[in-house]
């Protein structure tokens, strides 16, 4: 008798009321391609690199990043330009190496290379996943992000 | 050591340590490896103390005291890392990085700078200095403020320390006068004086010593960071110095040259021409395949197809006409082994005499164990020149031909207080420093050491017993008459004379005016009368100087054809045989082609056709060759007339050694792969004796016992005997009269530095040196053409009037493919003349 009641009229209204409590409440799931989840302003997803407002490349390919890669992704080659400026000729990351460490964009003295919110590059060919520089300049996002602010502090550049 | 009392004790964070008198306390604590940081100082300089970040502490002193500067004083008590030392080096760092900038990230020297190692131990990570930091700007619209003060130097004077190690080097040890600090306190800036440019032959040493980025290569700048690359040790493969270089090479890329410290040769220093010769292998049109001629063109071929073919035409020749019927040439800036295994090819498998090894020189002495050999095979050592009281220097421009010899010189006599006697044609940059510099009459230096000889005869200042004999001997035999045809005055000889015999240790240095001249046996014993009635074969050395970075191994190795009793033995020892025919010096080889007696030639590492100083004879003699097989690195004027062309592996391809002038083989390594299918010559030359069946080697180890035994120092003794030297005027065409002379170019060496970007930017045509009086003469100006005419041939040259010369010889050089000049010599003429004729531009 106490099972009874124990089991059909507490635990199974208690069930219930669960479940009909979600079904009056927003999903958590999303509808994935058509809605996207906010991101962390830290997350690592695909890189980037920055210009300055001229449009000018920051980049001025020291090697601090290549060397600072714990993955060996990067590849780089300077190049002297017609003002008499480094830049780097060459720029690649092998996204299938990189372990988006971030390592990278901490290196970088010149505030350069980022690590955006972008996380759809998946390609049928390895090919593809060699990331050049133009790929990384034209994947600027065009408003400067609060995350940057966030590195500056952390990183205390002045 | 021995000599206590000339030792100071002293004690250095604690250690005991005993040096002598006049060391400074920084080469004291580095002698018992404590390390004192320095910007400033450097091992061949003397101390500036202009840095000051060496500071040590040193008790009962006052203040910090600079190490590099300080002198040791006996019970010193020093401290190197103490609290107050490192107070001191940090507010020095704090004050280095008030000006400069940060720009590490685009320095080329980011990586390798000092002022980079040190803030990190030593300094702050942040800069008290609020205010802005000065600016050396050179333009307005750019942020960056490079300068180019040479042809390969850019100069950025925000990051320089102000060390002035670049100032005193290039004034104390190179002697330029080319740089300078202008302006003080917190705007001084290193610069040129206006409108002149760094560009002397050693401008590149400067750059390597900079503390900082402010000198940096134009070779090196922006190509790659220095962590990237990897070292490798190297010689350099130009003249025979042999200085040592360090490569810098990341994959299949060589980066750039820099020295590597041998006391005994270099002293730290190395010419321009070795630093930026590793571009030559480095160059875009190297040869990657063989190629074979067919018809008018050549055509690429495959290994097999190219030795198949050689091998079987040397065997036809070889077979009906005997292997005295090919000739062989190689070049002497190829390695050791390579040389002897051409020589062991030609030895052992041809059975023929026929190698050589003297591209660049006339009409050779034809007979084995002549005077010149005796002189060359005594010892000489670089490190020694420094320790004469007097150096005399005969036919050798040495700045051009030998910049490191050239360098000790200066040292011993701009530090030691040597007095230096320049015999020579030209005035020279050398003879800058020379107590007297006697520019005798183009071709009559066996007259002047006549007079010499004379002139210490009759001033009884020789000990030599044979001496009247020996006058009689002479010819001209008179002071005034040996005076009147070298055009120097009899009271100049007699000064020499006595200063010969007054001082205890003379280096004789030669050069290649002599080495190469038809003259040389009548030279070379003029030279030995001199050492005898002055005594130098005892004190002293005397220094004929071989050429190219292997000359010296190629004697050596044996690649001549006529051999000194002792080397045919030591080869009979190695290979139990020894061809008995008679073998032809290149020369002889090019007039008996022209006879058509000699079938086939193989050229290894040598362009003939611009090299031989006599172009109208070796293109006829080439040409009427029934074979030729040139390996070459890449197309030369030779290659392009050959019937079969390899490609030829450079000296940074594979391992092997060189023997300097001083006969010290050095070894190097290989820093890259072979380019292409290029092979190294030992190995090409070996695949061809397989062909015969008879293979030179299995693997290399076995050959570098066979060199070892060649490379042997003789033990015997060579005894001097005093020569007859009668001097006797070339007959020459009157239409004819300017000598002319034929060197290489200050920045460059043979005839593929020309495809070195960073040395063509020195320089990168041919041009015709003249004196300011003859262009005044002549109404010229620098750069108008000029048409040079000799009575074999005529070339059109630009002009450039040179302070270097004083006299009517006018000079050119061989090192351009566009203005091949050896068309204007004669093989048989010792002085080649030509006559001038303005083109335009008067």
């Amino acid at each position: 008798m106490f099972d009874f009641v124990k089991t059909v009229l507490i635990a199974l209204p208690k069930g219930f009321y669960t479940t009909f409590k979600h079904l009056f409440k927003k999903p958590v799931t999303l509808q994935y391609p058509k809605e996207k989840m906010p991101m962390a302003p830290r997350y690592r997803g695909l890189h980037y690199l920055e210009k300055y407002e001229d449009g000018s490349e920051r980049c001025v390919c020291c090697g601090l990043c290549a060397s600072a890669c714990p993955a060996d992704a990067i590849y780089m080659e300077p190049a002297e330009n017609e003002k008499g400026e480094r830049y780097s000729e060459v720029y690649e990351i092998n996204l299938l190496r990189c372990i988006y460490c971030g390592f990278c964009e901490e290196a970088c003295p010149e505030e350069a290379i980022f690590l955006g919110h972008e996380y759809e590059f998946s390609n049928d060919s390895r090919d593809a996943f060699i990331y050049t520089k133009g790929q990384m300049l034209a994947n600027r996002p065009t408003k400067e992000k609060p995350f940057k602010k966030i590195i500056r502090k952390v990183r205390r550049i002045f | 050591m021995s000599d206590d009392s000339n030792n100071i004790n002293l004690t250095i964070d604690g250690q005991q340590v005993s040096v002598p008198r006049g060391t400074t306390v920084l080469e004291a604590a580095r002698s018992i490896r404590i390390d004192i940081p320095t910007f400033c100082w450097h091992p061949k300089l003397k101390p500036a103390g202009s840095c000051r970040i060496c500071y040590v502490e040193i008790e009962k002193a006052r203040t910090l005291m600079v190490s590099c500067a300080t002198d040791v004083a006996p019970d010193m008590v020093v401290h190197t890392a103490s609290e107050k030392v490192l107070q001191g080096r940090k507010a020095v760092l704090e004050f280095m990085l008030m000006n400069h900038p940060l720009d590490c990230p685009t320095c080329d020297k980011g990586g390798e700078c000092d002022l980079q190692n040190l803030t990190f131990k030593h300094g702050v990570d942040d800069s008290r200095f609020d205010f802005k930091k000065y600016r050396h700007i050179r333009d307005k619209n750019s942020t960056f403020d490079d300068l180019r003060i040479g042809s390969e130097i850019i100069r950025n004077q925000n990051r320089c320390i102000l060390c002035y190690k670049c100032v005193r080097a290039n004034k104390d040890i190179f002697g330029e006068q080319d740089l300078g600090a202008y302006q003080r306190g917190n705007i001084t800036e290193i610069n040129t004086p206006p409108g002149e440019q760094v560009d002397s032959l050693y401008s590149g040493n400067l750059v390597e010593i900079c503390p900082v980025g402010a000198l940096t290569n134009t070779d090196w700048r922006y190509k790659i960071r220095v962590w990237n690359t990897q070292t490798v040790d190297s010689v350099c493969s130009y003249c025979a110095d042999g200085c040592n270089l360090t490569l810098w090479k990341d994959k299949q890329k060589i980066y750039r040259a820099t020295s590597r410290r041998n006391d005994n040769i270099d002293e730290g220093w190395i010419c321009d021409v070795g630093r930026y010769g590793y571009q030559v292998p480095m160059a875009e049109d190297r040869l990657t395949t063989p190629l074979i001629k067919k018809g008018d063109s050549q055509v690429p071929a495959t290994w097999e197809e190219a030795l198949g073919l050689i091998s079987e035409k040397f065997k036809k020749i070889k077979d009906e006409r005997g292997g005295v019927c090919i000739g062989g040439l190689i070049s002497p800036n190829l390695d050791s082994l390579s040389l002897h295994t051409f020589s062991k090819f030609f030895r052992m498998v041809l059975n023929s005499n026929n190698v050589d090894f003297r591209a660049g020189y006339k009409m050779l002495p034809e007979k084995a164990d002549d005077l010149y050999s005796k002189l060359t095979s005594l010892p000489f050592k670089i490190s020694d020149i420094e320790k004469s009281d007097l150096i005399l220097v005969l036919d050798s421009d040495l700045t051009k031909e030998h910049p490191i010899v050239n360098l000790r010189v200066r040292k011993a006599v701009t530090q030691k207080n040597a007095s230096l006697f320049a015999l020579n044609p030209i005035t020279t940059q050398t003879g800058g420093i020379a107590t007297d510099e006697m520019v005798y009459n183009i071709g009559t230096l066996h007259a002047l050491l006549n007079g010499l000889c004379i002139s210490l005869i009759d001033q009884n200042l020789t000990q030599y017993e044979n001496a009247r004999d020996l006058k009689n001997k002479l010819s001209p035999n008179t002071i005034e008459e040996a005076s009147r045809i070298s055009g120097i005055d009899v009271a100049r000889i007699n000064s020499l004379a006595k200063a010969i015999t007054e001082v205890k240790n003379i280096s004789l240095i030669a050069g290649e005016l002599l080495t190469s001249s038809i003259n040389r046996e009548q030279l070379s014993g003029a030279i030995i009368n001199l050492c005898l009635l002055a005594g130098i074969f005892d004190k002293g050395q005397v220094g004929v100087l071989s050429q190219a970075a292997n000359s010296k191994g190629a004697e050596k190795l044996a690649v001549m054809p006529h051999l000194s009793e002792r080397s045919i033995l030591k080869i009979k020892q190695i290979w139990d045989k020894y061809p008995d025919n008679d073998g032809l010096a290149l020369d002889q080889m090019i007039r008996s082609s022209i006879k058509e007696e000699l079938d086939s030639m193989f050229i290894i590492g040598s362009n003939l056709m611009l090299e031989y100083p006599d172009g109208a004879v070796v293109k006829e003699g080439l040409e009427k060759l029934d074979f030729l097989v040139v390996a070459d690195i890449c197309e030369t004027e030779t290659t392009q007339i050959a019937d079969v062309v390899l490609p030829l592996s450079t000296w940074v391809e594979y391992d092997s050694s060189f023997v300097n002038l001083e006969s010290v083989e050095q070894k190097f390594k290989a820093a890259i792969k072979p380019v292409g299918f290029s092979l190294p010559a030992y190995q090409i030359i070996n695949k061809i004796a397989q062909g015969f069946k008879t293979p030179l080697f299995e693997t290399i180890d076995e050959l570098i016992p066979e060199i070892k035994t060649l490379l042997q120092p003789d033990d015997s003794q060579n005894s001097f005997e005093n020569c007859a030297i009668e001097y006797i005027e070339e007959k020459q065409n009157p239409e004819f009269e300017i000598p002319l002379l034929i060197t290489n170019e200050l920045h460059h060496f043979g005839y593929f530095t020309e495809k070195s970007n960073s040395l063509s930017n020195f320089c990168s045509e041919a041009f015709l040196e003249i004196s300011p009086g003859l262009a005044e003469k002549l109404d010229v100006k620098n750069g108008s053409i000029i048409r040079v005419e000799s009575e074999v041939g005529k070339i059109n040259l630009p002009v450039k009037i040179s302070e270097y010369i004083d006299n009517d010889v006018v000079r050119a050089y061989r090192n351009f493919s566009a203005s091949p000049v050896n068309i204007l010599q004669m093989r048989k003429r010792n002085i080649d003349r030509v006559k001038l004729t303005v083109v335009e531009g008067t």
